[in-house]
């Protein structure tokens, strides 16, 4: 186990402080050169704390910043959470079926290289809900990279474990859940870091696309036309440290499930 | 099992003959007739072993040794069910081989544990599939009398990856016995270790076999010349590849138990050896002269 407060972590945070230091000092020059049309750190940090103050008021007129980040992730969990229940068995189904691979490959290539937010007008005429609507395009968009990496592990099963099960005789479900599963599962976990990634940048977008809530909304309703470009600035930082935090949770996961052969 | 004292007996001798040879026909373990391997690959057909007759009795050990590339593991891989024959017929216990079974317990080359599941986990997925018939009560005791029979019982928790090459070879050879199979067969199973862990493996397997009444055939492929007279009652000396075929099939009439140190000190022994050393080698004289 590593200790929190080892000289090396020690280290790491002095690293870290002087990178803030110097970011701050550019942000700080920038804001001195635009005469404060970009708020400085200072300005910027009162209105992160304004902004912070009762961040899960939820009335419906006032909404806390708090409210508006867990609608976004809300949105971003249930349309990445579909996602990968179907990109998840799907991808290992190509990756173990090379007629499964040819048939869904081509499409795959075709509909990945869109840009997320050409599938919200549709999701709209669909649904006719501007909130189903984003769901609709975090889903769309957290399928490719799960996919793709389920099918290169599935693909890579090496032939020893193959093998194994041969000459055991295992039965299908075996296979797949004491073999396939288990190999595949570090392949997995890298696609949906990358997948989840990618729904949390696609939600600001959306919801600026969408209005009503969340972070996005935020950002172009409050900050843009409320004339704050501190808020602005929050919200960026605010998107920032979640998006960090969730690719971290995903790096645990990764290093759980990764094995020595 | 041929029971030798019996041709010490005097009797007629002819009536002896007969006995042995009725009962080793029932002892049959493996038959191999006329097998011959190909694979389609892009340049042709490729030919690695061409009508090979092999018949291998109930507790008998054979090892198939030659050179790399030969089709010792091919030819193995025909009695396990792995490799299809393409022309000839493979029996094992009697019955005609078309896929693996649990009467054949196979130890892989590089061991092929799972590394996401516990020793102990590795052995019970192993006889979970191969005897579905048994309790679940019964698969616990086989796993763990398994996992004590190799010394490894103490390490039924750890994974795989963090176990040294040996200890892995053992964990196979558990997995291999614990669903006792009539046939257990060998694929160059210490080819990875250091001479000394590769010299207690050796006893080790020998005393497992032992335990079970020398009742199990082993079929081992091997490079290794004394770990083959060491560990075989006939030696099976391939011919290169390709099509390779079997070039001679030396007995090794040394009693047992065997004792690793001595035995190196028997002239037969020694015999055995350099007559080996020759089958193996003249081949290569032959390949420099290209």
């Amino acid at each position: 186990m590593k200790k929190i407060f080892s000289v090396q972590s020690l280290i790491s945070f002095g690293y870290f402080c002087a990178g803030m230091f110097i970011l701050g000092g550019i942000w700080a020059g920038i804001s001195k050169l635009t005469s404060n049309e970009i708020p400085s750190p200072q300005d910027t940090w009162v209105v992160f704390k304004e902004v912070m103050q009762q961040p899960f008021q939820d009335d419906p007129d006032y909404k806390g910043i708090g409210t508006k980040l867990f609608s976004s992730l809300g949105r971003v969990g249930i349309g990445f959470g579909l996602g990968s229940l179907l990109a998840i068995p799907l991808g290992m189904l190509m990756g173990s079926s090379t007629i499964a691979m040819r048939m869904v490959n081509p499409i795959v290539q075709i509909l990945r290289p869109v840009s997320p937010l050409a599938w919200f007008p549709l999701g709209l005429a669909i649904f006719q809900d501007s909130p189903k609507a984003s769901i609709f395009m975090i889903f769309i968009c957290s399928l490719w990279p799960t996919l793709i990496n389920a099918a290169v592990g599935a693909a890579s099963v090496p032939q020893d474990h193959k093998n194994v099960s041969r000459a055991f005789g295992f039965s299908t479900w075996k296979y797949l859940t004491k073999i396939l599963i288990p190999y595949s599962l570090p392949y997995v976990i890298t696609g949906l870091r990358l997948s989840i990634g990618v729904a949390w940048m696609v939600i600001v977008a959306g919801e600026m696309l969408s209005g009503g809530m969340g972070l996005g909304y935020f950002v172009w309703e409050e900050g843009f036309n409320g004339g704050n470009v501190a808020k602005i600035l929050v919200a960026i930082i605010i998107i920032g440290i979640v998006g960090s935090l969730l690719d971290k949770c995903f790096t645990w996961l990764q290093q759980r499930f990764s094995y020595a052969a | 099992m041929i029971d030798r004292s019996v041709i010490t007996v005097d009797r007629d001798i002819e009536e002896v003959a007969d006995a042995l040879l009725k009962q080793a026909a029932a002892e049959t373990s493996i038959e191999l007739n006329n097998v011959t391997v190909s694979f389609k690959t892009p340049k042709g057909v490729y030919t690695a072993v061409k009508d090979i007759n092999l018949t291998v009795q109930k507790g008998e050990i054979i090892s198939l040794i030659g050179h790399s590339g030969c089709g010792k593991s091919t030819l193995m891989g025909t009695i396990s069910g792995m490799v299809k024959a393409t022309s000839g017929e493979v029996y094992a216990n009697g019955v005609k081989v078309t896929a693996p079974g649990p009467d054949r317990g196979i130890v892989f080359q590089n061991y092929s544990l799972l590394p996401w599941m516990s020793v102990y986990k590795n052995i019970m997925v192993a006889v979970d599939s191969a005897l579905p018939n048994l309790s679940g009560d019964e698969k616990r005791v086989l796993v763990e009398s398994n996992l004590k029979m190799v010394h490894l019982w103490e390490h039924k928790d750890k994974l795989p990856g963090h176990l040294s090459g040996g200890m892995k070879q053992r964990v196979a050879i558990a997995r291999a016995f614990s669903i006792n199979p009539k046939i257990l067969l060998l694929d160059e199973p210490f080819g990875a270790l250091d001479a000394l862990t590769k010299s207690t493996m050796h006893i080790e397997l020998l005393k497992l076999w032992n335990l079970d009444n020398r009742e199990k055939t082993i079929v081992m492929v091997t490079h290794d010349i004394e770990e083959a007279i060491f560990l075989s009652d006939r030696v099976v000396v391939m011919n290169n590849g390709p099509a390779a075929t079997i070039k001679e099939i030396v007995d090794i009439p040394l009693s047992r138990p065997r004792n690793k140190k001595d035995i190196v000190h028997d002239p037969k022994y020694m015999e055995i050896h350099d007559r080996l050393l020759n089958l193996l080698i003249e081949k290569f004289s032959i390949n420099d002269e290209h």
